[in-house]
């Protein structure tokens, strides 16, 4: 059976093709958001890619692989490029439309980007479907990433987030999507998605939404994109199906686990057997449900502590991509048994600022709630935790948000809760992302958050998207420093993954001039763990050509050093591994203005020059004057004062051997 | 010069690393026993193992050992050697050690002490040469100050650059260019500096800098008995920092008329002096005017007399032996037909990039085989190189019917064969210029490296799959020593 959507087929052929079909279509997640909502997004593109000539195979209408937080959590955590992960997906899955998750002006990152680096970024990425979403529902944000990508004739997939509460009614999502139509000029070259993030859609709640949509837009093509946290996922799924979403998202069965999408061959089974046709080839879907068995087990580690459904995701609304990487925090941090009570904080505190729990949001949500609970754990332990929730319960649900009805006492304390939120969640009040989905929150929360100024600052907000209010960033700036950074031209793909997130791009390309494609070519267990025993080896391909590596023996540490020795194809190789007790020698590296370095590795054999002999702190030196000479080799090398200038510090001995780049001299301009 | 018809016994060779092991190489087909010599940190070097006895002479630093004449001549004397090689480098154009030695009853390989220090003084020399008819560069002598400098220019109409030496130079040391009026005051205690340091004397000269010049040598073998012959000649105009790195014979850049031209004038000047053992003279050629300048005579055995040994199919190093003992050459002239391409590169440990000198243990040492290449090593897998000498480790050469064939095998075994881990080497930038489209036309000049740096650097060797299946196993290493990391 041929796929029925391909790469290259143009945005308005595959829409078509959606609507002619009776039935619907799946988009498999398990390739990013399945990996992303149980396993913290470190399933291995190696473990990964085993999928792909099953999904080759299957149907799809597409396979999520990219985007989201696997971006940055691939750069961070797994070393994997993201660039490189859709180059080995589409030499082993060509038929298969990808599928990416991008946040808007947000792109992959965590900050509203200006739009010059929009559009150079999405240009250069080689996705076929573009799924975008607002935390706000701010569908003016998306205007970027929906040029470049129509242009592209890449599929657009504007994407609504839901949650189920009093204000998310029909009506302000149909707002939404007349937003979205106009953005898009029609239906035709679009497809709509429901981003049900947390999971937290009733079937019935989800049957009315899909059929108000289909109502006003008969020719839209719907796409119900649900998590499975609150355990109601299948009817939910269905629901939708048969109120005329066309395309769902699932995952393999031996993927899920609570907060990720619903069982693709389950969900098959069950829409089949309630009249509704789904195109899928349930062969080769049982092969690669069947091939994740082999691998899942080395990601027991990474799963979340937390397990089971939790329909309570209906209050608190944390997004399945979310869990395991809040929990991981809070196990990191020491915190995980407060959890409960974050998660209670966190469902009283979307009542009181309103927009969505997604990338940000989730993450200003996260660290405001969190934050709070734990500073009152810290004064007063249990019983002030206590204390903050049965305010904050009295406040929302017994006051309905009246201030006047609180003590002075409560007031006084609501108005300093913000006062220690982070810097995201004041910009978020300002504006800094967009419009809120129900505009402002009330004038407490600013005194809360900011104190005296609080008046100041509203009057500084703005409803501007962040689209028209940021100014373009200089690309050939942020590109220069990367090359001083790299001390050579950066290729295009570390280019972007700078723009998105400078730190760990740097030390991800650090890694990979160390390590090469280590994290390519080695199987899980052992870019894990290692080899453990004598004798154990792994055998890998690189380059066409086979190798084996074999361990023959590790040895005991010995002053912050293990020898480890392998055998590379055959041949003996010692390796000494610093452990974290290795005493550094630290070198100070010439890197501010003022600073005179060593050009070369040599000798100081001479600190001034022959005419006024040694320098000495103060001393006034002319430009061009030398004021050191190294040897390297028998071969002289003056430095000269590149300025006039004063000696502000001596930063190596007579005779001391230095390495290039070393710092010298602070030579003070004058 | 050694008292004729003496037999070598034993030999000392007062050198180390590649020209050391060289030389023992010719000693073991004679059959002639080696002494080594060696400062501490050379104690378990190649030529040690090579040699068939060894002595140890001093520290580190040279002037306490492979400079110290003292213990060089006690040495070969307890080891019971009666002759004495110097190689090239240290006390290879020492005339006073050549006394030593010959006052000592040694056999000395190379030429007699007087020769040594006419040749090495630069301005002896180009008096010496002008008298014999051979072509010199415009300059001035006996610089002690810039005025000096800036006079001898307006007077002869000389622009710069200009270059100052030091008079008892070689090697690139204490040679500075001088590009403006400006850096003229630098350059000149720079030179005198260097020259003060590596020489023992800072007698300057300063002369015409030829633009794009060509560097091109004649190898001259002589006996005792007047027989001087050339070998033909070498291209040694690939240099940097005035440090040649590639070299190559015969030369592309002249036709037969000059070449002919320049070896007998070579051979007079060498016949003239009365020379009597392998020994170089080199010339700059400015190729837009076709004509040949007297550089220096190098009275030693040279790094890049492989090549020649290669084109000619001679052992010069066995032609010093042979003269040291006073025997006579059994060849003629017109017997020294070359018929091959030879090209040599200088493996030296420092860093492609900035020529900053890398040393330590060297931990793999693959050296390419094969087809057509000759390989001159100075050390082994697992051998140290230490800081305080040069830093040329290993030589390759490579032979060929003609230039491309001989260029074609030096790509294969730098790019392919030859494996160094441990310390960086010349050998990317090597592999760029052999296969940059100038170099492969014969179109270059001493300033090619300067001029093309960015270029050559940019053509650095792709990743191969061996260097990045370490990579990978540097890292199994650390996981299986360290286990599951933080940042995972």
């Amino acid at each position: 059976m041929k796929n029925y959507v391909r790469p290259g087929m143009s945005p308005g052929d595959i829409v078509s093709k959606i609507r002619s079909l009776d039935g619907v279509m799946l988009t498999c997640t398990g390739m990013r958001d399945a990996g992303q909502s149980d396993f913290k997004n470190r399933h291995r593109i190696h473990d990964l890619a085993k999928l792909a000539p099953y999904y080759e195979k299957m149907n799809l209408f597409s396979s999520e692989c990219h985007g989201g937080a696997r971006w940055h959590v691939g750069i961070m955590n797994r070393r994997e490029s993201p660039f490189k992960e859709i180059e080995i997906l589409r030499e082993t899955m060509p038929s298969v439309l990808l599928q990416t998750l991008i946040r808007e002006t947000n792109l992959w990152g965590y900050r509203p980007y200006p739009k010059n680096v929009i559009e150079y970024v999405v240009k250069e990425v080689d996705i076929d479907v573009w799924r975008c979403f607002s935390f706000l529902n701010d569908i003016r944000n998306m205007r970027s990433v929906a040029e470049v990508v129509m242009k592209r004739e890449r599929l657009f997939q504007p994407a609504i987030s839901f949650t189920q509460a009093d204000w998310t009614t029909n009506e302000y999502y149909l707002g939404c999507v007349d937003d979205i139509v106009d953005l898009c000029a029609g239906t035709d070259e679009i497809i709509l998605c429901i981003k049900d993030m947390a999971g937290v859609g009733s079937p019935a709640r989800i049957r009315s939404l899909v059929d108000a949509i289909k109502q006003k837009y008969p020719d839209l093509v719907v796409q119900y994109h649900r998590h499975a946290t609150d355990g109601l996922a299948l009817p939910a799924l269905l629901a939708s199906a048969e109120a005329g979403a066309q395309i769902i998202d699932v995952e393999e069965d031996s993927l899920t686990r609570f907060y990720g999408q619903a069982p693709i061959l389950g969900v098959q089974a069950f829409l089949e057997e309630s009249g509704i046709k789904v195109h899928l080839d349930r062969e080769q879907t049982e092969l690669a449900v069947q091939k994740v068995r082999e691998w899942i087990g080395h990601y027991e580690w990474a799963e979340s502590p937390f397990k089971g459904f939790d329909h309570t995701v209906t209050s608190h609304k944390m997004p399945g991509g979310a869990f395991p990487s809040s929990f991981e925090q809070a196990g990191k941090g020491g915190f995980l048994h407060l959890m409960p009570d974050i998660l209670r904080i966190m469902s009283l505190y979307n009542k009181i600022v309103k927009y969505f729990d997604v990338t940000p949001g989730s993450q200003i949500t996260w660290v405001t709630c969190s934050g709070i609970v734990n500073m009152y754990a810290k004064e007063g332990g249990e019983s002030g935790v206590k204390h903050i929730t049965g305010l904050l319960t009295k406040f929302v649900e017994g006051k309905k948000q009246d201030m006047s009805a609180m003590s002075k006492e409560e007031q006084k304390e609501l108005l300093t809760l913000f006062r220690k939120a982070p810097g995201d969640f004041k910009n978020l009040l300002l504006g800094g992302y967009g419009k809120l989905p129900m505009g402002w929150p009330d004038e407490w929360v600013y005194q809360s958050a900011f104190g005296d100024e609080w008046k100041e600052m509203m009057a500084k907000r703005k409803e501007l998207s962040p689209l028209d209010s940021l100014e373009d960033d200089d690309l050939n700036r942020i590109s220069a420093e990367l090359t001083d950074h790299l001390e050579r031209a950066p290729t295009e793909e570390e280019f972007i993954l700078y723009l998105m997130h400078p730190k760990d791009a740097l030390l991800m390309v650090d890694f990979v001039e160390k390590y090469g494609e280590a994290p390519l070519v080695l199987p899980t267990d052992v870019w894990r763990e290692g080899l453990k025993n004598p004798g154990d080896k792994v055998d890998f391909d690189l380059w066409g050509k086979p190798y084996t590596i074999e361990l023959a023996s590790v040895g005991a540490e010995h002053e912050g050093h293990i020898h480890v020795v392998m055998r590379v194809n055959n041949k003996t190789r010692v390796y000494s591994v610093d452990t974290p007790r290795a005493k550094k020698v630290e070198i100070r590296i010439a890197s501010g203005k003022n600073e005179i370095s060593a050009p070369i590795n040599g000798n100081v054999w001479r600190i001034g020059n022959p005419r006024r002999g040694a320098l000495k702190i103060g001393d006034i030196v002319h430009k061009g004057e030398e004021i050191a000479n190294l040897e390297a080799m028998k071969m002289e090398n003056a430095i000269l004062s590149p300025y006039d200038g004063h000696v502000e510090e001596i930063c190596v001995k007579l005779n001391a051997s230095v390495v290039e780049k070393q710092l010298l001299f602070v030579l003070k301009k004058t | 010069m050694g008292r004729k018809n003496s037999k070598i016994e034993k030999i000392l060779i007062a050198n180390r690393g590649v020209t050391a092991v060289r030389i023992m190489h010719t000693c073991r087909d004679r059959k002639i026993p080696t002494t080594a010599v060696y400062s501490t940190p050379d104690r378990l070097s190649l030529h040690v193992m090579v040699g068939d006895s060894a002595v140890h002479i001093g520290e580190a630093p040279p002037a306490e050992s492979y400079l110290n004449m003292e213990k060089m001549i006690e040495a070969a004397l307890t080891s019971g050697a009666n002759a004495i090689h110097p190689g090239w480098g240290f006390l290879a154009e020492n005339a006073k050690f050549a006394k030593m030695v010959t006052d000592s009853g040694l056999i000395w390989v190379g030429p007699s002490s007087e020769v040594i220090k006419s040749m090495g003084d630069k301005i002896e020399a180009k008096k010496i040469a002008v008298r014999a008819n051979v072509p010199t560069i415009p300059g001035i002598t006996d610089v002690t100050d810039i005025d000096q400098i800036k006079a001898w220019m307006k007077n002869d109409a000389v622009a710069f650059p200009v270059f100052i030496k030091a008079a008892a130079g070689g090697g690139g040391k204490g040679m500075v260019k001088v590009e403006s009026e400006q850096e003229l005051s630098t350059a000149l205690n720079q030179a005198r500096s260097e020259a003060k340091k590596s020489f023992g004397n800072d007698k300057l000269l300063a002369e015409k800098y030829i633009e794009k010049g060509r560097h091109i040598e004649v190898q001259i073998v002589a006996d005792q008995h007047g027989d001087t012959f050339h070998l033909f000649e070498r291209e040694c105009t690939l240099q940097r920092r005035n440090q040649k790195i590639i070299e190559e014979a015969p030369s592309p850049s002249i036709g037969d008329n000059i070449r002919k031209e320049i070896c007998f004038t070579a051979t007079r000047l060498m016949r003239e002096i009365g020379y009597a053992t392998a020994g170089t003279v080199e010339f700059i050629f400015d190729s837009s005017t076709n004509n040949f300048y007297f550089l220096e005579v190098n009275t030693r055995l040279q790094v890049e007399h492989g090549i020649t040994e290669l084109i000619t199919g001679m052992d010069i190093v066995g032609l010093m032996l042979d003269a040291a003992e006073g025997k006579k050459f059994s060849f003629k002239q017109e017997d020294i037909v070359p018929n091959r391409w030879a090209l040599e590169v200088r493996i030296n440990a420092e860093d492609p990039r900035t020529f900053s000198p890398s040393f330590g243990p060297i931990s793999r040492l693959q050296i390419p085989q094969g087809p057509g290449v000759r390989i001159s090593p100075g050390v082994y897998e697992g051998a140290d190189i230490p800081p305080y000498y040069d830093s040329l480790f290993m030589l390759m050469m490579t032979a060929g019917p003609n230039r491309d064939s001989a260029i074609r095998t030096m790509d294969r075994i730098l790019s392919r064969n030859l494996r160094i881990e441990g310390i960086k080497t010349l050998a990317p930038l090597l592999l760029s210029i052999i296969r940059h489209e100038a170099f492969k036309k014969g179109e270059f000049s001493t300033r090619f490296i300067e001029d093309h740096m960015d270029e050559l650097v940019s053509m650095f060797k792709e990743k191969d799959s061996e260097d990045e299946v370490l990579k990978i196993a540097k890292f199994v290493a650390e996981i299986s020593a360290l286990g599951p990391q933080g940042w995972m």
